[in-house]
């Protein structure tokens, strides 16, 4: 049975704001303060559900064939593929990949503003940006994105201890939160948010990516650093009492999802990120990203089951 | 055959065809620095070919190099073949030189308790009417003159033999020399006329680099002499896994002789400056670390290099030194430090004898940085030790311009936190060579005091400083502009130096805290930490907390106890006494396998950061950077 389990801490999850309503400056029609937590997941009183965010990409040749096949020309419309993840797929939030930028010798600065105007401009929801990871170009993505999404509050990817500056330079100057990842390990969690808080990012703009490897690849860390990292914060440590994210980005890639029979593949894949999402929720994950349409529904079904106590068994 | 003329000393030795230039240069008698023990790896033992036909695989190993320097036929000795004639020139920083070797022990004076005295006697001859045999007549004397019971002390054969002739022809006037040794008292010499004023002792500190040696007048108490040598095994690995590996391809003898040969040029030197007879030393006390101690005494090392790395013995022991070959008193005794491990040697026991740690009630740290690093965490009552490796680069390894402690080294560093020029000094005063291992601590305190490198020792590259620049590679902080150096080339630190730096800290640091873990002991019940080994000796113990190295306690209860194993090993040659409770000390401690314990990799990832990921655990550090960082904005 759900109990208000306290255990005896003192630590509260920090608050983070995404997303800028019209009254706060923004064009967003919702905005989300998530974080806030004061015991483990599912066992607080009234906290919501974990929000949950669908992946589009502004490259699709590198996506996923198992999204690109269901969700078809879609895909090469990225304001009509946004458009349709906030009205008909049911996402919370969208996060924008611009893989683009991952080419080699990728230079089209213009083009990553206007990406993100186009997405902006095709859902009021919160938008999430997974921007660069090449220091030659990440201080100009960064920068385009910020500016492009100024007053939206938006949220960007991925700070790392070996770049965390131009990414951080862009979410100080243009007031958006980030992302914070880490190779799987509480400490190294610790450091990475010690470092932007030096550089002067106040923890309330800063989310924790733990790493999410998909289930039966190495999920089973993540949901131990998740833990501890959850545990840490509770007990006060206020270096990694932020919310976390998790992207398990490999379960549309496996070994069993791509030599599944056809006539099943859509439906494994579905479940292994279903279940991968279900788990990171249970350890914690504030929000939780996926890349299949299908997997949204049923994350929310689950959501709302657990969330509801459980009438106590009737002894016959 | 071919020849190899090593130049600039015309060093010519003949070898065969696919002979190693570094073979062929040991055999000549040179000193090359090898630092990964011939493999290749550490790209020490550069050496230039003149002229020649060798062979060399240049896309294999080219990467040490710069392209001017290949182009002056630069190669490793260890991985290049001898296929002609060949005049190859060695640079002198190619060769091992003389280091800045650590030889002061301490200064507290020692109870007098020698475990050999001599006597002068002057017997009457026997006769017909006192017919004793020479022996009972010699041992009666040496009774009467205050020495041991008679009965109780045994002469050996090698004795016995040169009795009759030298009693007769000192006409029965000899000092005889009686040691007390595990057996009982044993008879080791006999001289002519009285000679009981020259019994001498000497000290060892047998490192795995370094050998120091302290000779004492076991009469007076008073140290006479002092020399100290490099342990020439070093030309086989300059780590003990690397010679083990030597040992196990090659045999241990060649090890064990070059052990002896270093020994006995120590002994050599420091009696030549006391001008004393090597004949007059009759006890010789060594401590070296486990490995060091089973290669001196010829046991095979081989076992203790895997799991679950169990040494061979673990108790003190004592021989003839003749039978090692060490060149005092053939009969003179030979008294070795126990070992706790295979990694908690007898250097780690006379430390912990120096520092008095194992006789008080407060809690005190010991942390000897070397080779490898030790830890004893403990008082009299209980006691914890580790071991692990720390990584070559604190010692100048896998640091681009790290070097050893020699010549030329920058060895302490400060860096202007405005203007970012560094103010250094090097060993000898010459222009810089390179840094050494007190230097890279001082420069990482700078670097990070100066907001330059972050916490996980990332540099700003977005701080405009010439001195700071991004290469190929790594970004890199210029420490000496190339004009000012003595190598034509600018000395730099790079991002990976400091990686590798920070990961030599953090296993320091993490061995501390396992152990403190282990014993339930936090950093404030901790009283006192002392630095043993020549490393400790130099660091500055502020920057050393800076950077997290050593757990954060008052700066004025770090102490050096400089070379503790010498300082160990005087103790237990003066006062035998003290030897007593080595055993003990070695039963106490608590061995901790850092491999085995699951919390160990934890610790060591919280101490990737500088100083630590735990900030309270350092608040005087973290009040520094604070105040540095707000003072840089």
């Amino acid at each position: 049975m759900v109990s208000d389990a306290q255990f005896g801490w003192s630590g509260t999850i920090g608050k983070v704001t995404l997303g800028a309503t019209g009254a706060d400056g923004g064009t967003r029609r919702v905005s989300y303060r998530i974080g806030g937590g004061t015991t483990l997941p599912f066992l607080e009183k009234d906290t919501p559900s974990p929000l949950i965010a669908f992946e589009v990409c502004d490259a699709p040749r590198f996506w996923s064939p198992i999204v690109r096949n269901y969700c078809g020309d879609l895909v090469n419309n990225l304001a009509e593929w946004t458009k349709t993840a906030d009205s008909t797929y049911g996402a919370d939030l969208i996060r924008l990949h611009l893989n683009s930028t991952r080419q080699r010798d990728f230079s089209d600065m213009p083009a990553v503003g206007k990406t993100v105007e186009t997405v902006l401009a095709a859902s009021s929801l919160p938008l999430i940006i997974e921007g660069s990871n090449e220091p030659k170009i990440d201080s100009e993505v960064f920068q385009r994105c910020g500016e492009s999404g100024q007053g939206e509050r938006l949220l960007l990817g991925t700070a790392e201890a070996g770049h965390y500056r131009s990414i951080a330079a862009a979410a100080l100057a243009y007031h958006h939160a980030l992302i914070a990842q880490s190779p799987i390990d509480v400490n190294l969690a610790k450091q990475l948010n010690i470092l932007l808080k030096e550089i002067g990012v106040p923890h309330d703009q800063v989310i924790i990516d733990p790493y999410t490897g998909a289930l039966g690849y190495g999920f089973e860390y993540s949901y131990s650093a998740m833990e501890r990292i959850r545990f840490a914060a509770l007990k006060g440590d206020t270096d990694l009492a932020m919310p976390i994210i998790c992207s398990a980005v490999d379960s549309l890639n496996i070994k069993e999802v791509r030599e599944a029979d056809p006539a099943f593949q859509d439906e494994i894949a579905v479940s292994w990120e279903f279940y991968t999402g279900i788990a990171a929720a249970a350890a914690g994950a504030e929000i939780i990203c996926v890349r299949h349409p299908k997997t949204i529904g049923l994350l929310r079904q689950a959501f709302a089951g657990m969330r509801t106590r459980a009438a106590p068994a009737g002894v016959p | 055959m071919r020849t190899v003329t090593f130049l600039p000393g015309y060093r010519k030795i003949d070898v065969e065809r696919g002979t190693t230039i570094l073979d062929a240069a040991q055999r000549a008698g040179l000193n090359i620095n090898v630092v990964c023990g011939g493999q290749g790896k550490c790209g020490k033992c550069v050496v230039f070919i003149q002229s020649g036909r060798t062979e060399f695989d240049v896309q294999k190993y080219g990467r040490f190099f710069s392209d001017q320097e290949l182009a002056k036929g630069a190669c490793l000795a260890c991985e290049t073949f001898v296929q002609g004639d060949l005049h190859v020139i060695i640079p002198e920083s190619t060769l091992i030189q003389e280091q800045k070797i650590l030889v002061d022990g301490q200064d507290k004076p020692i109870e007098l308790r020698p475990s050999v005295k001599k006597y002068y006697v002057e017997l009457q001859p026997p006769s017909l009417s006192d017919p004793s045999p020479d022996l009972s007549r010699l041992l009666w004397g040496i009774q009467k003159s205050g020495g041991p019971i008679a009965e109780k002390m045994y002469a050996p054969l090698e004795v016995l033999r040169v009795i009759p002739g030298i009693l007769r022809h000192s006409e029965w006037k000899v000092t005889g020399t009686i040691a007390l040794v595990p057996g009982g008292y044993r008879l080791v010499d006999l001289q002519e006329n009285d000679t009981s004023k020259r019994v001498y002792g000497a000290a060892v500190d047998l490192g795995s680099t370094t050998i120091v040696v302290y000779l004492w007048d076991l009469v007076t108490g008073k140290m006479v002499s002092i020399a100290s040598n490099y342990n020439k095994q070093i030309s086989c690995g300059e780590d003990i896994l690397a010679r083990v590996n030597f040992a196990r391809k090659n045999g241990l003898d060649r090890l064990q002789a070059l052990a002896v040969e270093s020994i006995n040029q120590a002994l050599t030197a420091a009696s030549n400056t006391a001008g004393i007879d090597r004949e007059d030393i009759y006890e010789v006390v060594v401590a070296g670390n486990t490995v060091m101690t089973h290669m001196l005494l010829g046991i095979d090392p081989a076992y203790m290099i895997a799991e679950p790395y169990v040494p061979v013995v673990r108790r003190a022991l004592s021989v003839a030194s003749g039978r090692i070959g060490i060149a005092c008193n053939p009969n003179g005794g030979l008294f070795l430090f126990p070992a706790v491990s295979d990694f908690i040697g007898g250097d780690i026991i006379a430390d912990i004898l120096a520092c008095g740690m194992a006789d008080r009630e407060e809690i005190s740290l010991l942390i000897d940085i070397g080779t490898n690093f030790e830890v004893v965490l403990g008082n009299r009552e209980w006691m914890f030790a580790c071991a692990g490796a720390a990584g070559p680069a604190l010692e100048g390894g896998e640091v681009l311009f790290g070097m050893r402690a020699n010549p030329g080294a920058i060895e302490k560093i400060a860096i202007d936190p405005v203007t970012l020029d560094p103010r250094y000094s090097t060993i000898n005063g010459i222009r810089p060579r390179g840094i050494c291992g007190s230097g890279l601590i001082d420069l990482l305190a700078g670097l990070l005091t100066a907001c330059i490198i972050d916490r996980t020792g990332h540099i700003n590259t977005g701080i405009d400083n010439p001195r700071i620049r991004k290469t190929a590679h790594f970004p890199e902080f210029v420490i000496v502009w190339a004009r000012e150096t003595d190598i034509g080339k600018d000395i730099v630190i790079t991002e990976n130096d400091i990686k590798n730096l920070i990961m030599s800290k953090a296993s320091i640091h993490a061995a501390c805290v396992t152990l403190m873990k282990q014993a339930g002991v936090t950093h404030k019940e901790v009283s006192t930490i002392y630095f043993a080994g020549a490393f400790g000796n130099y660091l500055d113990k502020k920057n050393a907390t800076t950077i997290g190295l050593i757990p954060e306690i008052a700066i004025g209860q770090i102490k050096n106890i400089g070379n503790g194993a010498i300082a160990g090993a005087n103790i237990a040659l003066v006062n035998r006494r003290a030897r007593k409770i080595l055993d003990e000390i070695a039963y106490r401690i608590a061995y901790i396998e850092l491999n085995a314990e699951p919390s160990f990799m934890d610790e060591y990832t919280s101490s990737t950061f500088l100083p630590h990921t735990d900030l309270t655990l350092f608040p005087m550090v973290q009040e520094q950077l604070e105040s540095c960082r707000v003072r840089r904005g």
